[in-house]
């Protein structure tokens, strides 16, 4: 029996459990009426369809002694003797799953019935029912974290994290403005500075017609008394234009140069982040998404901070401003200014829902054309083929035309919008001039100056900027959520590997590997490997065979330390892995995988990749021993020719022996031969078998092949099967036994390379 | 399989459907292989090793006991929640969040922003959520005026 670690940590436990309450209204966890009934809960699922498949609130619960079915409230529906249990069975229809229980002469004990979410904690139970009647024992420490995780996990895998307070995300961006501090005080100051001169042309503009002019033409004052006063107007209002400009350009250069700063640091942190991470972060999560994160959600959070915050923060300095101002000038003007302004604001915040709608249709048809140029483009050939060109055009065509309706739409929302809009402000404003009109001609109310109408006229001029920023606040700041989210998540994420505190040196590997009663599980409850130990001798090669999902690149991957055993202890040369000091012993390591990766760039980098130091001749020479060398030099660049990405301008073939010479450069101590030589015609694998001969001579080798025969000059053979070791031996040892496993893979492989090499 | 006058599906003691195979009669599951566009034709029949036992062309042609019995077991088999009103679509980061009302009940579901639900041969539409289950949304005219106006970005 090994006791398996949680399957997930507190924190993602956490997070799961927010996700469910948030998202699938279902419990988050067992409610405590039910765990009452119950001895040491193992596991457990939410029962969510009954036997007429209609919503319901019921729980699958297994203790250590019995598994039973439970209503919400905690009332025994049944209650099974683990021990009484023979079968178990499931069956999956479109969106629903079926769990049976049976006991001897195959009578149905129990059955329960649950939607697809409910289908993975419901699948654990099975799972670990069937152990028990195999006679394999598997405990669990945290029901609530294999439940949460079965559930949620889906849901969290869609979304980038678990939603928090979208305040506590902006503060936690601004935070990457700290280095910057003085910058963002200059930028910051710079913007306020611009914003408040905004208001003082048109209040220069009243002093010199009221205060100036005015007391001239009414022949109150002279002009040359004024006239220094006007020129001394002018200059001010020529020095605020100037140190306006200067703030503006302060402002723009620091804050997007900040933008820019805060966005490389982001990308900075979350690129060194993922060197950081485990192989099951970059299983788990598709390659686009981790590439958007680096790219895309950085330079959006660039144009955030860089604009969107301070745009923000001053559209709203500006509007309090100019209000202030206004009703400052004259009340009543300034009332007819402002008191529309929140009916402006509703007025956006409705036209951005109605458009969104809009949008959301109008992307719909777009990903409609895009599926169809996704589909027939990479298929040319197959349309072409079956002569279906005018039906794909008409598809296209057909789709295309929706779009068009559904952008049309769109446009014609906010062509609509924004005149209606317009018009309504043309409205306010012909209600200030008439009410300024009879005020100026002294027909009705306090008597108005011609400065202070002229300054009301310009103030109105700004108003409608900043009402158009803050309307569109809430989907500037819930763009830059998300993206600071999915970037944020990334960072947080911890590293599952981690590296020992005093790592014991691996200046020289020797090569001796042992695997001490190992076991492995990916997701916590199914065990890809049980209880495995064996031992490999330096300068031994070692052969892993067995069926397909057997663990043998489990232990490949236990090996290269790319994820920690669950239980028992990896060792080299005596050392546990997780003591080891990481980067120095894969210095050491080499591996040749199934499906080699060659980086863009010349076949000379993609050898060098592991030592860029290495002379030209030694990189010839590790060609050479790949069979790789000829048909490099039969290209016209040589070793200069640039491979594309991911070598795509190579052969399979070519690209797995350029990856062989990668590693013999290497000279690796401990070599993992993936299935090397699969996947290629017979000439291609001689010739790969040849340089594989060259380059495992020396070295532990570690080396999983699908064709048996390539295995024969291996010095044993594991046999696994089942996460187990079934088979230990040489070739002949193991054929030497008619009821062997390797025994009966070796003949199945044996008939179909008989069949077709007639 | 073509139906003929012996009963070649029964319920088993089990509650499962049994399908009389070449050794008798044998636990099956059912795929059904057109399920919107001939749901009530083409079922695959297959064993606990995924092995094609029987297939039914037409359900009609059945006997009345194999009729009963692969009614009985198609509830499951074709099983999806029929969404007859939507109390909100809303977005969160990087999800849409349905909330329906279904003929099952009241569910809530989420899925991506980039999942749209499918037309589907029958008249409705489908969507799945990201844990893999099944909506069938109406056609337009069998939903309330305010799930219409709510469904609305996701209609033709």
């Amino acid at each position: 029996m090994v006791l398996l670690p949680m399957s997930a940590r507190p924190a993602t436990l956490q997070i799961h459990q927010a996700l469910m309450e948030r998202f699938t209204g279902q419990p988050a966890v067992l409610p405590a009426a039910c765990r009452a009934r119950c001895g040491r809960i193992e596991l457990y699922a939410y029962c969510d369809l009954d036997e007429g498949l209609k919503l319901q609130a019921a729980w699958l619960v297994l203790d250590e002694a019995r598994l039973r079915v439970l209503a919400a409230d905690g009332a025994e529906q049944i209650a099974l003797p683990r021990a009484e249990i023979t079968a178990v069975k499931e069956q999956s229809g479109m969106g629903a799953c079926w769990l049976g229980v049976y006991g001897h002469q195959g009578r149905l004990l129990a059955e329960v019935r649950a939607s697809n979410r409910q289908k993975k904690a419901l699948e654990h139970i099975r799972f670990v029912l069937q152990q028990q009647i195999e006679g394999h024992e598997v405990r669990l420490r945290d029901a609530d974290a294999v439940y949460a995780e079965a559930v949620a996990g889906s849901i969290r895998e869609a979304q980038a994290t678990v939603a928090r307070n979208q305040m506590s995300v902006v503060w936690r961006l601004l935070g990457y403005f700290r280095p910057y501090k003085r910058d963002v005080a200059i930028g910051s100051a710079a913007a306020v500075v611009m914003t408040l001169l905004n208001l003082a042309p048109p209040y220069a503009t009243k002093y010199l017609l009221d205060d100036v002019i005015a007391p001239v033409a009414d022949g109150k004052l002279g002009a040359d008394d004024m006239l220094p006063t006007a020129l001394a107007v002018i200059a001010a209002l020529g020095l605020t234009y100037l140190v306006r400009e200067a703030c503006v350009w302060f402002r723009l250069r620091k804050m997007a140069y900040l933008g820019e700063f805060v966005a490389h640091d982001l990308r900075q942190e979350i690129y060194a982040h993922l060197h950081r991470l485990s192989l099951s972060f970059f299983s788990k999560k598709q390659t686009g998404s981790i590439i958007t994160r680096v790219s895309s959600d950085t330079d959006r959070l660039w144009e955030f901070l860089a604009f969107g915050v301070v745009e923000a923060s001053l559209s709203v300095l500006m509007l309090a401003g100019l209000g202030a101002v206004l009703i400052a000038l004259d009340w009543q003007l300034g009332l007819i200014m402002t008191l529309p302004v929140p009916l402006f604001l509703a007025a956006y915040y409705f036209h951005g829902r109605s458009i969104n709608r809009r949008f959301l249709k109008a992307w719909r048809k777009w990903s409609d054309v895009s599926a169809v140029l996704s589909d027939t483009i990479p298929g040319m050939r197959v349309v072409k083929a079956f002569s279906q060109e005018d039906r794909e055009r008409k598809r296209f065509d057909r789709r295309n035309d929706t779009a068009l309706a559904a952008f049309n739409e769109v446009h014609a929302s906010w062509t609509t919008f924004w005149p209606v809009l317009m018009l309504l402000f043309h409205a306010i404003t012909l209600a200030v001039w008439g009410l300024a009109a009879v005020r100026l001609l002294g027909v009705w109310g306090p008597p108005l100056t011609l400065g202070t109408f002229i300054a009301f006229s310009l103030y109105m001029g700004l108003f409608m900027y900043p009402l158009e920023v803050i309307g569109q606040i809430t989907r500037m700041m819930n763009r830059a959520v998300s993206s600071a989210h999915r970037v944020f998540e990334v960072i947080d994420t911890e590293p599952q590997i981690t590296v020992a505190e005093d790592p014991v040196p691996m200046e020289r590997v020797e090569g001796r590997v042992r695997f001490d009663n190992v076991s492995f599980s990916y997701d916590g409850v199914r065990r890809t490997l049980r209880n495995l130990s064996f031992e490999i001798q330096p300068g031994e090669m070692i052969g892993l065979v067995g069926p397909s999902g057997a663990g043998k690149s489990t232990i490949i991957n236990l090996l290269a330390r790319f994820y920690d055993a669950t239980g028992g202890a990896v060792e080299v040369d005596g050392v546990d892995l997780k003591r080891v000091d990481l980067p120095q012993y894969r210095r050491q390591l080499g591996i040749v995988p199934q499906e080699p990766f060659l980086f863009h760039g010349t076949v000379l980098d993609n050898i060098r990749y592991g030592m860029p130091e290495a002379p030209l001749e030694a990189v010839v020479e590790a060609a050479r021993a790949a069979n790789a060398h000829d048909f490099i030099c039969k290209m016209p660049l040589g070793y200069e020719t640039i491979v594309g990405e991911r070598g795509h301008t190579l052969s399979g073939g070519e690209r797995q022996r350029v990856s062989i010479a990668r590693a013999i450069l290497h000279n690796p101590r401990l070599l993992i031969l993936d299935e090397a030589t699969s996947n290629v015609d017979t000439e291609t694998e001689r010739k790969i078998q040849e340089a594989l001969d060259r380059l495992v001579r020396g070295r532990t080798v570690v080396a999983i092949a699908h064709r048996l025969s390539t295995l024969q000059k291996a010095s044993r053979l594991l046999v696994i099967k089942d996460g187990m070791l079934a088979e230990e031996g040489t070739h002949a040892e193991l054929l030497a036994r008619p009821d062997g496993v390797y025994r009966k893979l070796h003949d199945m492989q044996q008939e179909l390379h008989a069949q077709f090499a007639v | 399989m073509t139906p003929a006058g012996t009963q070649l599906l029964r319920t088993g003691g089990d509650g499962r459907l049994q399908a009389l195979g070449p050794d008798g009669f044998v636990a099956v599951s059912v795929c059904r292989c057109f399920p919107w566009t001939a749901p009530e034709a083409h079922y695959s029949l297959r064993d606990a090793e995924g092995k094609e036992v029987a297939y039914v062309v037409d359900a009609a042609q059945l006997d009345a006991e194999s009729r009963k019995a692969l009614d009985a077991a198609l509830g499951l088999a074709g099983f999806f929640f029929r969404v007859t009103g939507i109390d909100s679509i809303k977005e969160d980061f990087e999800l849409r969040v349905w909330r329906v009302r279904t003929a099952q009940g009241a569910r809530i579901f989420q899925s991506e922003l980039d999942a749209w639900p499918e037309t589907l041969p029958g008249g409705g539409w489908l969507m799945r959520d990201v844990t893999g289950d099944l909506y069938r949304f109406p056609p337009p005219e069998a939903l309330d005026p305010a799930s219409r106006r709510l469904f609305w970005a996701f209609m033709d």
